[in-house]
């Protein structure tokens, strides 16, 4: 990466903002950050991108990274890919055709959208389930933090991820394979563009796990699209053109709606959203305590992509939409044979990702259940308020630091304060 | 008084030393458990399994720990009044304790049977009391003990060896 970090995250620290305030230290539910010196620090290995301390942090410290309208204009033929989620983000005012329209005004010579190839997905997670039959539950893997969530915390889940591309990303795939093929444009000219709700999706096209290499050219955030789009709304409310618009597919962006895509009835799926949900929910795959689903839809974000904090408008309010242009609006049937035998050649598959557990203590046992034994010591001397006031999450995670060698007992104010009034008592 | 002793074969004279030395643990992590508290049911197998895994022990002997420790926990706040569980960590193994404040097993033979259960209605109703809980314990376990006073208390242990 440019800046030479190990993972590149889409998350922007702006240590000058830090207030200190310890919010984010609280959400963040890999426990990555911490607050050392009065400033937020972030652990590059832990960190998932799911965006909770984004929504926490009041102060600007810690704020989401996309591509901007700017990284268009290195290529000659732009191609839109509109996430599920956008749809939402638009009153029945102006109507989705409207919105879609306005993104080609925005200069985007193609707008396709993640919903157009909803259908032929379920299609592909029915036939991998019929070819996997002994890998249950299946687990999605088109969240990019909970695909990050399990390398790090669910390294033995790793085999149950679906391993197939995400729909956008099938998507580029194959449209840029059509663009070459049928409209003779050079690749090198070729941009596409995924309009993505939240940074993980962002850091999944900037440093893609297990992808095929360099689909996308840039993940530009609904927000910067939805602030370009308004300015050019008057003029794509006044175009006459027909353009299709794939509504039933966005139920992709509903974490339930998603999952029931794929309940034929001979399968069982389970729809999982929120961070704390999807841990919960794997720590029972891990221990064999859940019914035998076959198919389990993960989002990190609450009720799926519309809970993503690069939206504008509030989760329930875009879900709401979005159910009502399905019911709604007019769909067009979306289906192309090519992607059929795409699938089947094995065109969308991911390679199997490695872990990268941030569990362990120590690559040696015995070193690890030293450190886990002091780690207990020193936990019992604190005082198990969890105020985070240190700077770490919780009293347990300030023991661990100490263990360390990143903080020291003086970090807790609770037991300094305990301290200066002995000392007070004693003079 | 009953007693029941399993010990897979290749952990015999690993497991009799053991008993015989009583060691130390590294490690220990306590917790207590109410009767028919299915909310917490489960606490104590998954902190003991969180430890384990910060350890690096290997995820396919964490999952039978942690199978067999829930199987273990949900009887003694199903069938039994609830009590004490012990995880005690050593460097080569994990010994899990479970102390019940009864009412004790009348044959312990019998219910290492699969399908026997003795489960009520109101247990059977939360989906457990399938009669699969010991003989469960016992496939997925390096050695079970139990210890058991008909009308009293019973003690189960479990080990599982890391390698």
């Amino acid at each position: 990466m440019e800046n030479d970090k190990k993972y590149f995250h889409a998350l922007q620290v702006k240590t000058q903002k830090c207030v200190a305030c310890m919010k984010c230290v609280r959400v963040c539910p890999t426990k990555a950050l911490r607050i050392r010196e009065g400033k937020v620090q972030l652990d590059d290995t832990r960190c998932i991108d799911c965006g909770r301390c984004i929504t926490a942090c009041k102060y600007g410290a810690l704020i989401p990274w996309s591509d901007t309208m700017e990284i268009t204009k290195n290529k000659k033929y732009k191609v839109a890919i509109l996430s599920t989620a956008f749809a939402g983000q638009f009153s029945d005012k102006v109507g989705y055709p409207t919105a879609k329209k306005a993104i080609y005004h925005l200069g985007f010579d193609e707008v396709l959208e993640e919903s157009m190839i909803t259908e032929q997905y379920s299609w592909m997670i029915r036939k991998y389930l019929k070819e996997y039959p002994q890998t249950r539950p299946v687990l999605s893997s088109n969240c990019p933090a909970v695909v990050r969530l399990i390398q790090v915390r669910f390294p033995s889940l790793l085999p149950n991820l679906l391993h197939l591309e995400s729909p956008m990303s099938v998507l580029a795939v194959y449209y840029r394979q059509k663009l070459v093929n049928e409209k003779n444009i050079p690749d090198d000219d070729i941009g596409i563009y995924q309009i993505v709700p939240c940074i993980s999706q962002v850091t999944a096209v900037h440093q893609p796990e297990g992808n095929i290499a360099d689909i996308e050219n840039g993940a530009i955030s609904i927000q910067e699209v939805f602030g370009h789009a308004l300015e050019v709304l008057p003029e794509a409310a006044s175009d006459e053109r027909e353009i299709d618009v794939y509504t039933k597919g966005l139920s992709l962006s509903v974490s339930r709606m998603e999952a029931s895509e794929n309940d034929d009835g001979n399968i069982r799926t389970l729809a999982v959203s929120g961070i704390s949900n999807v841990i919960e929910i794997l720590l029972k795959i891990e221990n064999q305590q859940i019914d035998p689903y076959d198919f389990i839809v993960f989002h990190s974000c609450i009720g799926g992509c519309v809970g993503g904090v690069l939206n504008i408008e509030n989760p329930f309010i875009a879900a709401s939409r979005i159910r009502h242009i399905i019911s709604k609006g007019k769909d067009t049937k979306f289906e192309d044979k090519r992607i059929s035998e795409m699938f089947d050649n094995g065109d969308f598959d991911v390679t199997p990702l490695a872990g990268r557990s941030i569990m362990k203590l120590s690559s040696d046992i015995k070193t690890a259940l030293e450190k886990m034994k002091r780690i207990h010591q020193i936990n019992a001397t604190l005082p198990g308020l969890d105020c985070s006031a240190c700077g770490s999450p919780t009293c347990l995670t300030l023991a661990e630091d100490i263990v360390e060698g990143k903080a020291t007992l003086e970090d807790c104010i609770v037991l300094l304060r305990k301290k200066v009034k002995h000392r007070k008592n004693n003079y | 008084m009953a007693e029941y002793w399993y010990i897979r074969q290749e952990y015999e004279e690993r497991t009799h030393q053991h008993f015989d030395d009583l060691p130390e643990p590294v490690i220990t992590l306590d917790f207590t458990l109410g009767e028919r508290d299915f909310v917490n049911a489960g606490n104590a197998s998954s902190q003991i399994k969180m430890a384990l895994k910060r350890l690096g022990v290997d995820s396919a002997i964490l999952r039978r720990i942690a199978i067999a420790s829930y199987e273990a926990e949900i009887n003694e706040t199903a069938h039994a009044k609830g009590g004490d569980i012990t995880g005690n960590i050593y460097p080569e193994y994990v010994l899990i304790k479970f102390y019940d404040k009864g009412p004790g097993i009348e044959d312990i033979e019998q219910s290492m049977i699969p399908g026997f259960s003795t489960a009520d209605d109101q247990v059977r109703e939360m989906g457990f009391g399938a009669g699969l809980g010991l003989p469960n314990i016992k496939k997925n376990v390096d050695v079970l003990h139990i210890d058991s006073v008909a009308g009293g208390r019973t003690l189960v242990e479990i080990i599982v060896f890391f390698s």
